[in-house]
């Protein structure tokens, strides 16, 4: 074997000797074409995350049959974003996901701020993707106030990001969640699309059967922070919507309905919307819920600085009025289709008389973010009580206008996926949230058990690869439809995620039916195809490495 | 007093040595603390107004001073995630931790010094046999893993014990005292406690079982043998308390080593603690808190390193004698 390579080796180096002093044709268009440099592919660490791992390594093996020369790089996730959101000129290819958000049940989220080239500088576009003709009919869309007509946009925009490929989407992943059937009756549980079982209206509605009344749910990460004005993780948030009312809530078909308002009026451009707030509300200390507060909690955000994650979302209002103590309105520059969902049903309804002194207290460059109450005041229904390492514990308010029929949310931080699962057969957590496991293990466990029940949703996430767009060779739409066509779907989506996923091929989810353009599910693969598709454009394979075009050169190291 | 106050100053000295490696450990440590600290979205005039703040823009020297001027005072600073005074987040996780490990320290070295002297008794036996393997198997194996078939075994198989936490969910105590004597901690803690204590036994049975093998060997074994003592005094009263010198050196130094090194325990069970901290810290870059974390950790060790010493020279009078000629 080693002999014959040797022999091979040999033949090729006297082959190029020979060639340089006879200047054969062959030679002289190796010389004029550059190899595509060694790429990395970033991934979050194995450990950490291994199925966009796997992914990983199996999406360089398959663009090294292309003739690419790919590494991959596992990292843990502060790292990667250093890089990849950070210094955004620096890397070429990462896995990267979005995950599913109430809010984010409006394509508006993910059609404007993922890829509107306004947000390639420091947005959520970190790939860098500009289209003039995509950036159109992104803002055409958020100023459609007609759904049917909006829905042609959205499909617009879906079709538009298949031609151009900025983003290899992978898979929307099938999350699993599972309850206690002898504690809890699973007819008053809600299944909203995209966000399964675990969503606000559930814990409302949930209706405990028999002697435990508390709703006892796992998270599997440390919490950070229980903050009106911030997010600092998944755990977090589903605690801080259900201390928090909010104007508008997503109702269980996905759409926003009035929850703390009774009414929200648009006139006809769509422009000023009057808001009448419900009869007497109160915060968990006893205090009335204003109109002041309302119009507080929807301006403060706007101060530069006060809460960086919120401001997008109330910067398209221009004005607010108050009409009487139950009504408001509040003007926007130009009609905004997403703005119930993305704005009046994401915002905190915060107390003024506490957060007011807080805000104004701030030391320069400090935000709302970094404010830890000793207590947690809100109008949800559900009060505050305590948090500690363990578990974060709420209890039912009992005279919110939608009073929650169990007693106590508690929220319990299990780091251990198994131990977790443990827990829901012995009954020390009812409701299993938050399970990144192995999907099997939990459909046999619960088998076995008989007394849990497994409930599955596609995401409104997706998992991607995203590529570059700024860097050659990747600024280029062939050479990033040809690297996608080459990945296989449905390998990756059975290998890496156990076939709990869908294939994925555009940044509307199949979870918002109305929305997805299932068009775009017709996605070409295939190596051959791809391979193809790289030598019609030009490139070349020279000694087993892809090179460019003739006359392009590596620009990058 | 003299000794005393020579290994306190070189107590202090390796504090201060370990404290300046941590402290520029962290900071050339891979990614920056911001990134987990701001929102992507926050603009780079707060991006800045936040560095300042937390005193980031100043020189890499200037930074180390007021930390250790900050540490002569005992305040650790404030960490990045929590958003309160290190030492407060420290000091919440710390009981814990504590008992888990001073608990399991002590199940593992009652039963390695019992083991161990057993074990050198019966040299040669079937006991010996089946005794040693297991030990040596015990201490080589993972924790994690350890771990994970105790709660498999016990937890999800039996139902004995419950599968994580420290405290049963949702209950409250009057106070912490309450809380840390009721029994179901006690219940809650069994299995961490076991684990730990399995792991932990390998080298108090060994270390215990050759120095005894030695011990055995000496006249005074023999003359008791003479004496017509019972094997039972020999193995006890003479030979075990001889043997037992090394054995107290490792309890020590396990307290400190123990308490650093329970972030796996406490991972595997949700247990709360000082080794969870400290993992997120490091993770998230929060560099005062995995400092202060560490420091803390260092400065168990160093004290317990330091009562080890002292407590060698009161139970062996010739370690007293030979240091003062």
């Amino acid at each position: 074997m080693s002999i014959t390579r040797r022999k091979l080796l040999g033949t090729s180096a006297f082959a190029a000797l020979a060639a340089t002093f006879v200047g054969l044709p062959g030679i002289s268009l190796a010389q004029s074409t550059s190899p595509v440099r060694a790429l990395t592919l970033y991934s979050r660490a194995q450990a950490a995350n291994p199925q966009q791992y796997q992914a990983a390594e199996l999406i360089a093996q398959a663009w090294s049959d292309l003739g690419l020369d790919v590494t991959v790089s596992g990292l843990p996730q502060n790292q990667l974003s250093d890089i990849v959101w950070y210094n955004r000129d620096t890397w070429d290819v990462t896995m990267w996901q979005m995950v599913g958000r109430p809010e984010r049940s409006d394509p508006d989220e993910f059609v404007m701020n993922l890829f509107h080239s306004s947000n390639a500088a420091t947005g959520f576009n970190f790939v860098g993707y500009n289209n003039p003709a995509y950036d159109a009919i992104a803002e055409a869309q958020r100023l459609e106030m007609n759904r049917d007509a909006r829905k042609v946009l959205v499909a617009q925009a879906q079709q538009k990001i298949n031609e151009d490929q900025p983003y290899a989407f992978l898979v929307y992943p099938t999350k699993s969640y599972a309850y206690n059937t002898a504690v809890f009756d699973g007819t008053t549980l809600v299944d909203a699309p995209g966000l399964g079982i675990k969503n606000f209206m559930t814990f409302i509605t949930v209706n405990p059967t028999g002697t435990q009344r508390d709703l006892l749910m796992n998270v599997s990460n440390e919490l950070n922070a229980i903050n009106p004005y911030y997010i600092s993780g998944a755990g977090d948030s589903w605690m801080t919507e259900l201390i928090w009312d909010r104007i508008m809530r997503i109702g269980a078909d996905g759409l926003p309905q009035p929850w703390a308002a009774e009414s929200v009026t648009w006139n006809t451009e769509g422009t000023v919307a009057t808001i009448v707030i419900r009869d007497g509300m109160t915060f968990h200390d006893g205090k009335p819920v204003r109109v002041e507060d309302m119009i507080f909690s929807l301006e403060s955000p706007k101060k530069e600085g006060t809460a960086p994650m919120y401001r997008p979302f109330v910067d398209p209002i221009q004005a607010m009025t108050k009409v009487d103590d139950r009504t408001f309105t509040l003007t926007l520059a130009k009609p905004n289709a997403a703005f119930e969902t993305s704005t009046l049903a994401k915002l905190n309804i915060i107390p003024e008389h506490i957060w007011a002194p807080l805000l104004t207290a701030l030391a320069a460059g400090e935000s709302a973010e970094s404010v830890v109450e000793d207590t947690r005041v809100g109008s949800g229904p559900f009060k505050f009580e305590r948090w500690n390492q363990s578990e974060v514990v709420l209890a039912a308010d009992k005279g919110h206008f939608s009073q929650p029929k169990v007693d106590r949310v508690i929220m319990r931080v299990v780091l251990n996926v198994e131990a977790a699962l443990g827990m829901v057969r012995s009954g020390e957590i009812n409701f299993l949230t938050d399970y990144t496991g192995d999907p099997e293990l939990l459909l046999s466990t619960a088998k076995d058990a008989g007394n849990i029940e497994v409930m599955d949703v596609v995401d409104i996430g997706f998992q991607f690869l995203a590529f570059n767009n700024r860097r050659p060779p990747f600024n280029d739409p062939v050479f990033r439809r040809a690297l996608s066509y080459a990945i296989d779907r449905r390998l990756i989506t059975g290998a890496a995620w156990n076939g709990f996923g869908r294939p994925a091929n555009s940044h509307v989810s199949p979870a918002l039916p109305f929305w997805y353009d299932a068009s775009t599910e017709a996605l070409p693969q295939g190596a051959d195809l791809a391979k193809k598709m790289l030598a019609d454009a030009g490139y070349t394979i020279v000694s087993g490495r892809l090179n460019y075009p003739a006359g392009v050169t590596e620009a990058l190291k | 007093m003299r000794y005393v106050l020579s290994r306190l100053f070189y107590s202090i000295l390796v504090l201060w040595v370990v404290g300046t490696i941590l402290f520029f450990m962290f900071r050339l440590m891979p990614g920056s603390p911001l990134t987990a600290f701001i929102d992507q979205t926050s603009t780079l005039e707060q991006q800045q107004a936040l560095i300042a703040r937390f005193g980031l823009d100043k020189s890499l020297f200037q930074q180390y001073l007021a930390f250790l001027g900050n540490l002569l005072q005992g305040d650790l600073g404030q960490s990045f995630f929590h958003r309160r005074p290190v030492m407060d987040v420290v000091l919440e996780a710390l009981p814990n931790t504590i008992i888990l490990t001073l608990s399991s320290l002590i199940l593992a070295y009652v039963f390695g010094v019992l083991a161990g002297a057993y074990l050198a008794w019966r040299r040669g036996s079937v006991a010996e046999g089946i005794g040693i393997p297991i030990a040596l198997a015990t201490r080589a194996a993972p924790e994690f893993w350890l771990g994970m078939v105790l709660l498999a075994f016990f937890s999800f198989h039996l139902g004995w014990f419950p599968a994580g936490g420290a405290n049963s969910v949702g209950l409250q105590y009057s106070s912490n005292w309450a809380r840390v004597f009721s029994w179901d901690f006690l219940h809650h803690l069994i299995l961490p406690m076991m684990t730990l204590a399995i792991y932990l036994q390998g080298l108090p049975l060994l270390l215990m079982r050759s120095n005894m093998l030695e011990v055995l060997q000496e006249e005074f074994v023999t003359m008791g043998k003479m004496k017509g003592l019972s094997s039972r005094t020999i193995l006890l009263n003479h030979a075990a308390r001889n043997a037992m010198l090394p054995v107290a050196t490792a309890f020590a130094l396990g307290v400190g080593n123990a308490i650093g090194g329970n972030v796996v325990v406490e991972t595997v069970f949700s247990f709360p603690g000082l080794g969870r901290l400290l993992v997120n810290a490091v993770s998230a870059s929060d560099y005062p808190l995995a400092q202060g974390a560490f420091l803390i950790i260092t400065a168990v060790l160093i004290t317990m390193n330091f009562i080890a010493d002292i407590s060698y020279r009161l139970l062996d009078p010739r370690i007293r004698i030979a240091s003062s000629i």
